[in-house]
């Protein structure tokens, strides 16, 4: 038995409640013991609850359909240096600010000769559009899953008016299942912050009224991006607990 | 509240086997709280690990006092907040203002009613009883700008006023939908950002939560959320899940240096040691509120603390005490469409009832209340005088009802029933009788 | 068949034509119907109240006269809900109560769900002239799932439904809460009258009598005398 679960409780709040919650679900200390193990034994399976029915025909356009739905704007190209030409159109058809911030990832792509005024550097507020990439989207839910880092800063995503997100279509996976899987198996362990990302920021806290753009982005524009090697797949749905993790 | 269970309906009728998913997700929250003491360690270990600093309160005046003194520690002088349950429990916001520091809550419900001096009436729609009049009439005088008329220029309004306090913070205060044993993680659901704000943009955040409040791994999560979501507001899912785990590192250009969790015990102990521990299972969807015939009619300030509707009717009673609480299990007819439509499946009638018996046998109803109820009791055990009774009662309701069979004010312990309605009067011989006269004819 | 017929204290009380009914209308589906003579009531009021020693005293005579039938039926969810799926319950810690118990609520039913799916009832008629909206009663719909079972039969009678938009939603009767909870009560039974009128049918039908005086009272005292206001088994089974 480890020492944090030994302890007397009489000692700290952390002992006390502890030993209260112990008392309250019958457990003694060979008990405890004996479960911490089970418990430990199921966080390394992790096994897979039940989730609704996954009978999409393809996997972009099920992404594509409900990122829609929930108020994203899907556009499709082949290759990454397409990008700047599709933003450009995008935020002209929209008369938006031509300036936009980028991860540093996206410092090769001739901005410029789109028309486009893009820095790579930290957001500021005053930053009209913020301009990432994804870890991953989830077609399930037409969700963007966004990993925290010193490449792929989270405030990118969160205080520009717009945000527009490249995604490769490679890294568009089923369910957040499978998304956990590869977070597990690249990362090891999940980042400072994972944050998923489902259309605009919205309230319908005032007499139950969907508006946009309460303090996140007023829109979220996706570029998805199909002629390029991501993930190969078989690495989906390996194990990080099981085997090394890679970074 | 018909537009939310409507959403939430539709929502459900996509999933075929939601029933399956609810299931699952029941079972995922009682794995948890019988080994709550196992999750908790595993989480604290995680988190730790993290570089996350673990706080364990054991009561709401611990919680004041912990975050008052991460505060003042690191010389904190505004903070930000994004809905927190346990934060109305124990009254975070008056006290942390008494320490001298400036508050200020940025879910837009929770605001506005931070600028108006109320409390929420619902725990997903907190300001879910004002119009939109009350609220450009509250923006125009506390924000000192002109009168707005549509809800997106308010919500443009709330973003201006918001935003400057999100990029001045010093510490960011946040709840917790989930706990994650796995990974030490907390998981923030939100949709209109400022969950995402109030966790990156300050240098020090405190994420406050129940103890109930842990699940074991990822793929739990998942499950959950399924539910949740659907459930609270008939989304697929929120616009925003934030998985935070612990604090930025030596080349992030965001996210906040310290992160403290504070773990709350706060009477949670007492419900798990109870035959009542079912109600820990709740993961705050609000779908019973959205659901609840009685919530409809009284609303969310009627139940007097921080959870509203069925739930509401349960943990108040169990956390502040059946003496004080003890007319809100009452306040139901148990009508049974809340555990309906529970996502965990809590079976919120029955421990409604539960805390009625409670009630009765520490003799915490009214003494003609329990009377009345033991009068009928032994009346109704004994046929033959219940035969005589009803029969008396029968004649007198027939006489009470007059000419046009109505009877329009009832007395003593019946009277509430004609405070809004009549009550139409029996025709004068019970079953019983006719049935007798029947019989006696035939033979 | 031989069906012990669970009056309810209501009926008995305030609607004895609705314990006639339902005997013409389980006669009619071919089943013998006695009327077990000791019945009171089925112990609902004391067990919601909290007063579980007397909800028990009361049940332990159902238990009693009602243990010698093929089959138990009562014209209401509420009752039969009560029998079927809480007594179980209340004798959890008496075995041989809750022996007595389970076998019970094994052979006990809701009149419409009896009908329907025991009895089988195929021909019904009704005497009734005109539409009607159907309130679903809470214990019926979600403890027992009685939501097509009158619909049915309204339908084999030619009785045309008019759906309400709240049919499914608690009138606000629950037992003892319409008098301890008077106003709020009323102005539960308020929108289910609102929902009710909306329809434009002619009368309200449900399968629970409480329920019924509740919507009945709200409706005369809002000054509606023209609605109707009647139990299924009385729509039916036609007039006397």
């Amino acid at each position: 038995m480890s020492d944090a679960l030994r302890s007397g409780g009489q000692g700290n709040p952390r002992d006390r409640i502890l030993e209260r919650i112990r008392a309250a679900t019958g457990k003694d200390a060979k008990s405890a013991t004996q479960d911490l193990e089970a418990v430990q034994s199921r966080l390394r399976e992790h096994p897979r609850g039940p989730r609704p029915p996954f009978n999409w025909p393809e996997l972009v356009a099920q992404f594509r359909a409900q990122a829609s739905a929930l108020q994203s704007t899907v556009e499709v190209v082949e290759n990454l240096a397409d990008v700047p030409a599709a933003i450009a159109h995008y935020l002209e058809d929209l008369q938006l600010d031509r300036r936009a911030v980028s991860w540093p990832e996206f410092r090769g792509l001739d901005w410029r000769a789109a028309g486009l005024q893009v820095e790579q550097r930290t957001v500021r507020d005053g930053d009209l559009v913020g301009i990432t990439g994804a870890y991953a989207g989830i077609a399930e839910t037409g969700t963007l899953m966004l990993l925290s880092g010193p490449q792929t800063p989270a405030a990118m995503s969160l205080l520009p008016d717009t945000h527009i997100a490249i995604l490769r279509t490679s890294r568009i996976v089923e369910g957040m299942e499978e998304a956990w899987n590869l977070l597990r198996n690249e990362h090891g362990k999940p980042p400072r912050a994972v944050n998923f990302v489902s259309g605009p920021s919205r309230s319908g806290d005032i007499e139950m009224q969907i508006v946009l753009g309460v303090h996140g982005p007023y829109r979220v524009h996706i570029v998805l991006v199909t002629q390029d090697a991501g993930t190969p797949r078989e690495l989906i749905n390996t194990d990080w607990w099981r085997q090394p993790a890679r970074t | 509240m018909a537009r939310m269970s409507g959403v939430r309906a539709d929502a459900v009728a996509k999933v075929p086997n939601f029933e399956e998913i609810r299931t699952a997700g029941a079972a995922i929250r009682d794995r948890v709280l019988s080994n709550l003491d196992a999750y908790l360690f595993q989480f604290e270990q995680a988190a730790q690990a993290r570089g996350v600093i673990v706080h364990w309160a054991e009561t709401g005046t611990d919680v004041n006092r912990i975050v008052r003194d991460i505060a003042q520690q690191n010389g904190v002088k505004k903070i930000i907040k994004s809905k927190s349950m346990l934060g109305e429990e124990s009254s975070l916001n008056h006290y942390l203002q008494e320490a001298g520091l400036d508050v200020r809550e940025t879910d837009l419900g929770e605001y506005i009613l931070q600028i108006s001096g109320e409390t929420p009436s619902h725990i997903i729609a907190p300001a879910i009883h004002k119009s939109k009049e009350d609220v450009g009439e509250l923006f125009e005088r506390v924000h000192q700008m002109p009168r707005k008329h549509t809800i997106p220029e308010m919500c443009r309004e709330a973003r201006m006023m918001l935003r400057p306090h999100f990029l001045s913070a010093d510490m960011g205060i946040s709840g917790a939908n989930f706990l994650i044993a796995e990974t030490g993680s907390v998981v923030i659901v939100t949709n209109e950002g400022n969950g995402r704000m109030t966790t990156t943009m300050p240098r020090i955040h405190v994420a406050i939560t129940g103890i109930e409040k842990v699940i074991p791994t990822l793929e739990d999560l998942s499950v959950l959320l399924r539910l949740l979501t659907r459930s609270a507001t008939g989304q697929a899912t929120s616009n925003y899940i934030s998985m935070l785990t612990g604090v930025r590192g030596p080349n992030d250009s965001d996210g906040p240096e310290q992160m403290h969790v504070v773990i709350v015990d706060n009477h949670r102990t007492e419900l798990l040691a109870s035959d009542m521990r079912e109600a820990l299972r709740c993961i705050r969807c609000g779908a019973c509120m959205n659901h609840c015939p009685v919530y409809e009619v009284i609303g969310g300030h009627t139940y007097g603390w921080v959870y509203p509707g069925p739930i509401g009717s349960v943990l108040t009673p169990s956390y502040v005490g059946l003496e004080k609480a003890g007319e809100l299990p009452n306040a139901s007819t148990l009508c049974g469409a809340c555990a309906v439509v529970c996502p965990v499946k809590i079976p919120l009638p029955d421990l409604m009832r539960k805390l009625r018996e409670k009630s009765f046998e520490r003799k915490l109803r009214p003494a003609s209340e329990r009377l009345s109820m033991r009068l009928w009791g032994y009346v109704a055990a004994r046929p033959k005088l219940y035969a005589l009774a009803t029969k008396l009662g029968a004649r007198m309701l027939q006489w009470m009802g007059g000419e046009d069979k109505l009877i329009h004010k009832l007395p003593g312990g019946l009277k509430e029933w004609t405070n809004g309605r009549d009550m139409p009067a029996p025709s004068g011989k019970t079953f019983r009788e006719l049935y007798a006269e029947k019989k006696a004819v035939g033979k | 068949m031989r069906v012990a017929l669970f009056v309810t204290c209501l009926v008995d009380l305030f609607r004895p034509s609705v314990g006639f009914a339902s005997i013409k209308l389980l006669e009619a589906a071919g089943c013998e119907v006695v009327v077990p003579e000791g019945q009171t009531c089925c112990g609902q009021p004391g067990y919601n109240s909290g007063d579980r020693a007397s909800a028990q005293a009361v049940a332990r005579r159902v238990l009693q006269d009602f243990a010698a039938y093929e089959y138990v039926v009562a014209p209401s969810g509420s009752c039969a809900g009560m029998i079927k799926t809480h007594y179980p319950e209340l004798f959890k810690d008496d075995p041989a109560a809750l022996e007595q118990a389970l076998w019970l609520a094994k052979r006990t039913y809701e009149l419409t769900d009896f009908l329907v799916n025991v009895a089988k009832a195929k021909a019904v008629s009704a005497s009734f002239k005109g539409s009607v909206t159907y309130h679903d009663s809470c214990s019926g719909l979600r403890e027992l799932g009685v939501q097509s079972q009158p619909r049915a039969l309204l339908q084999a009678a030619g009785v045309p439904v008019k759906e309400m938009a709240n049919a499914a939603t608690c009138c606000g009767f629950g037992g003892t809460f319409a008098v301890k909870l008077g106003d709020i009560s009323s102005a539960m039974a308020e929108k289910k009258c609102a929902g009710a009128l909306a329809t434009g049918a002619d009368a309200i039908a449900g399968g629970d009598l409480g329920c019924l005086l509740s919507i009945e009272g709200r409706l005369r005292r809002r000054g509606d005398d023209k609605t109707k206001v009647i139990h299924v088994a009385e729509l039916l089974a036609g007039p006397e």
